[in-house]
């Protein structure tokens, strides 16, 4: 393939990529979507599901063709301690709102979305460097090939070395992210529907707090695909290297509880996976864009973590987006200094769907509080035991018993004030 | 079928992953500067468990998942002797059911 002629160079196939890609080929713009990997998703993971608003938005009716592997019907969350949990589950009247997925075969899929509209894909090509000119950049650089464009799209993942070279970003935190690993355990569809109480096709989504973090600030996941079963963790990185506890083991922690035991019983796991997750959302970077330059996914912090639902997919499509439509806008006034782009910030503050990052901008620092790992998850285990109990030796009203169980484990003046903090953050 | 538990262990995590070697070494390890690295957050944060410590620490890029997570806690908890970046490209982990 010629690498000349091409207006954009979009770096990275994942969501934010291909949505990007998809958007800048349909208008007849000459665009370059560059992946690392062997090919599209072969580099990534994540949880496991995908909210579908955001597929139904770029795709139209054709997101039905998606590579879904069951539809969500059913939400849980687990509370736990070394022998005890407690769950609630909600079931959902209408599961298309969301679906589970693997991203080898969705960011494919995507991809070659991109590719039917006219973005041509190269594979197995790392970009190392920016082209820059005159105070912005003009292409990209891969290996041996230097590749001039008008302007350029990192979605390059987390870690985004692009943002970096143009001083957009500087190295996160070790508080600012997370490493999610996960454990891919197969069975048989019947199964995973019997033991979910689903109908075939839909799955559920399920999060696990308290003992599986042994305290530490994180948590466990499961979604059901359709017929494997997606089990994993995530820990704050700062918690899990500064105490000295090897991520991985969280693993084994959540797979040898009872409640999980029972889960995946019987099956076999066929795949391990682990990515690392930013967490401060879209501070991470100075400013999304620079002169003929965007950034936007997991690069530009587009992903939401608010303590009950784990966006990316879909907020990394929607960025993708605004950042062909500010591509859009450039070309037609043939300029793509950072004069020029400035309006993508005002875009990406417009969009409903990204404006829940700004809304729940406090919920990283409120989850922070360790308490909600090591002191909140044993305390509602622990009353609803004494709830549920009955021993003959008599019994309390339930406030009373719930009070008891709070002492010595939070002050009062700590348990208000994370309730209140509580209520202003989520 | 009766009940099973499945054992598992980080090698055999890393024995279902597919990783096609990058002749050109990623990660390089100033591993002088490690000797005084006084917390060594790569031996922790690494989910594949690359680095390892035996009176000096030692690195194997084969089993890399690319996180990149090591470099963030070596620089800013460790001993800042981590560079690295991304395999070539098409090389280093493949995930199949990520």
């Amino acid at each position: 393939m010629s690498l000349e002629g091409f207006e954009v160079a979009v770096v990275g196939a994942g969501p934010a990529g291909s949505a990007a890609a998809l958007t800048l080929a349909r208008e007849g713009v000459q665009v370059l979507l560059v992946e690392r990997g062997a090919f599209p998703g072969s580099k990534n993971v994540f949880g496991g599901r995908i909210y579908s608003y955001a597929l139904k938005r770029l795709l139209g009716d054709r997101w039905k063709d998606a590579p879904v592997e069951r539809f969500v019907r059913k939400e849980g969350i687990t509370f736990m301690t070394a022998d005890s949990s407690f769950s609630i589950e909600y079931e959902s009247k209408d599961p298309t709102g969301s679906f589970t997925s693997i991203r080898a075969k969705f960011d494919k899929w995507l991809a070659e979305q991109a590719e039917k509209a006219g973005a041509s894909l190269i594979t197995d090509s790392r970009v190392d460097d920016l082209v820059t000119e005159g105070g912005r950049v003009r292409g990209i650089i891969a290996g041996q090939d230097k590749i001039p464009t008008d302007a350029v799209i990192a979605c390059d993942g987390t870690t985004t070395s692009l943002a970096r070279r143009a001083g957009l970003a500087t190295m996160l935190e070790p508080e600012e992210v997370s490493m999610g690993m996960k454990d891919v355990v197969e069975l048989p569809a019947e199964r995973i529907e019997e033991r979910f109480g689903l109908e075939p096709g839909e799955g559920a989504a399920h999060v696990f707090v308290g003992d599986c973090s042994g305290g530490l600030r994180g948590g466990g996941f499961l979604y059901t695909n359709k017929d494997s079963l997606a089990l994993g963790m995530v820990v704050g990185a700062d918690d899990t290297s500064t105490k000295a506890v090897p991520s991985h083991t969280f693993m084994d922690r959540l797979r040898n509880h009872r409640r999980v035991q029972r889960l995946i019983r019987d099956g076999k796991t066929i795949e391990y996976d682990a990515h690392m997750i930013p967490e401060a959302g879209p501070k991470m970077l100075t400013r999304p864009y620079t002169g003929g330059m965007l950034v936007a996914g997991d690069a530009a912090g587009h992903l939401l973590n608010n303590g009950y639902t784990f966006r990316g997919v879909d907020m990394a499509i929607v960025s993708g987006v605004a950042a062909a439509q500010t591509i859009l806008e450039a070309r037609k006034r043939k300029d793509y200094s950072a004069q020029s782009l400035q309006n993508y910030e005002r875009k990406l503050r417009e969009e409903p769907a990204l404006r829940d990052m700004y809304t729940f901008s406090k919920v990283p620092r409120y989850l922070r509080n360790n308490r909600l790992y090591n002191v909140y998850p044993e305390l509602v285990c622990n009353a609803a035991e004494a709830v549920y109990r009955v021993d003959g030796n008599g019994k309390r009203k339930i406030y009373k018993e719930i009070r008891a169980q709070t002492k010595g484990k939070v002050s009062t003046m700590s348990l208000i004030r994370d309730l209140l903090a509580g209520a202003r953050t989520f | 079928m009766s009940a099973q538990q499945e054992e598992m262990s980080l090698d055999k995590r890393l024995a279902l992953v597919s990783f096609s070697k990058d002749p050109e070494p990623f990660i390089v390890v100033d591993t002088k500067l490690c000797v005084e690295c006084e917390k060594k957050p790569c031996l922790y944060i690494c989910p594949a468990q690359v680095y390892s410590w035996q009176d000096q620490l030692t690195y194997n890029t084969e089993g890399c998942m690319e996180t990149g997570a090591c470099l963030i806690v070596c620089h800013k908890i460790g001993a800042k002797a981590i560079s690295w970046k991304y395999p070539s490209g098409g090389k280093g982990v493949s995930f199949k059911l990520g």
